[in-house]
């Protein structure tokens, strides 16, 4: 059953915490916008709690097909602690190659290598500036692990439903995206565990402390 | 003078924000609304002096309620506070006619100063 978003968070820490992560998906969409041509249209974010357990069923439901999606999963660590998960559909291949370099390779082997390199650094700068920002507002620092890259099989797509630990429950802030005109959306997932819970709700009344 | 100021935001807690940073430079009446639309229907209804905008929101985003307001009111003073700060979005919001920009989370003194500079350009408009 899933966990009520409320038993954890208040009402008020639910609505900090929202806005938290809508200012550092914007400052993390500014940043790509600063290194690639690209305008980037954001969703609204949405915030929801869910059991480990319960966790690979949401990852099928939002990732339907693990034959159609580059999944990429980036590690961090400090008081706050978790993933960054960013999913694009792998049908906008071509168009991801083509984001950096217009001049990409029809060969298909080339194509994967120019795409998984392009996606690992559109990772690292989305996930590293949105984690980022949660974290400069709260008042804490960050380390991250090197992005990777988990494509195309259905193996590694297992491997990453199975690496969450049951038992555990999982926040999950997700928004949705799309590059504009480039035909390509998907989305960013950051998940941390309850160890980061009691942590969260003391960052989040000090953050609006500062404006009350 | 600035009387009355409009918030437009989807996040409660955005809007308690704004409004502490406003209340502490000045009283002022402060009329909120929780989406695009909503800011629309309440500009038309209160004709406030000065709207604060955010972009990202349900139902009607701030770009439309932007352009809806510079349409029932050319001379509107709207300042989009906002998470995304993509060159693009800002040079967006000010073709539409923004009066300015301010990236979230806005300081109370950042605040205070573009309240001023809306002040004297009513001041300048109204004469």
């Amino acid at each position: 059953m899933e966990p009520n978003l409320n038993d954890i968070f208040s009402s008020d820490e639910k609505d900090i915490l929202q806005e938290i992560m809508n200012i550092a998906f914007g400052n993390a969409t500014a940043d790509l916008a600063q290194v690639i041509d690209i305008y980037v249209v954001l969703s609204v974010p949405n915030i929801k709690v869910i059991d480990i357990g319960d966790l690979p069923h949401y990852i099928k439901q939002n990732i339907p097909s693990s034959e159609n999606t580059s999944i990429l999963q980036q590690k961090f660590w400090g008081e706050f602690r978790g993933s960054g998960i960013l999913v694009f559909p792998q049908t906008s291949g071509k168009d991801i190659a083509g984001i950096l370099d217009d001049q990409f390779s029809d060969d298909g082997f080339t194509l994967h290598r120019q795409k998984t390199e392009i996606l690992l650094e559109i990772g690292n700068i989305l996930i590293g500036a949105c984690v980022g920002k949660v974290s400069e507002l709260l008042g804490t620092f960050v380390t991250y692990s090197p992005p990777h890259l988990i494509v195309d099989d259905s193996e590694g797509h297992n491997n990453l439903i199975n690496s969450f630990e049951e038992n555990q429950t999982a926040i999950v802030m997700k928004t949705i995206f799309e590059f504009e005109n480039k035909n390509i959306n998907g989305f960013l997932m950051i998940l941390t565990d309850n160890e980061s819970i009691d942590w969260l709700r003391h960052a989040l009344q000090n953050f609006m402390e500062s404006y009350e | 003078m600035v009387k009355v100021i409009l918030i437009v935001d989807d996040s409660p807690i955005a809007r308690k924000m704004l409004k502490n940073s406003i209340i502490k430079y000045k009283e002022f009446d402060i009329i909120e609304a929780v989406n695009g639309q909503d800011g629309v229907d309440k500009y038309t209804a209160n004709k406030p002096d000065l709207t604060f905008m955010d972009l990202t929101m349900p139902v009607m985003n701030g770009y439309e309620a932007l352009q809806k307001i510079k349409e029932i009111d050319k001379d509107s003073l709207v300042i989009v506070l906002t998470a995304d700060i993509q060159p693009k979005s800002l040079a967006s919001v000010m073709a539409l006619g923004a009066f300015t920009v301010i990236k979230k989370p806005a300081k109370p003194e950042s605040i205070q100063t573009i309240i001023e500079k809306a002040e004297l350009k009513l001041k300048a408009m109204r004469g």
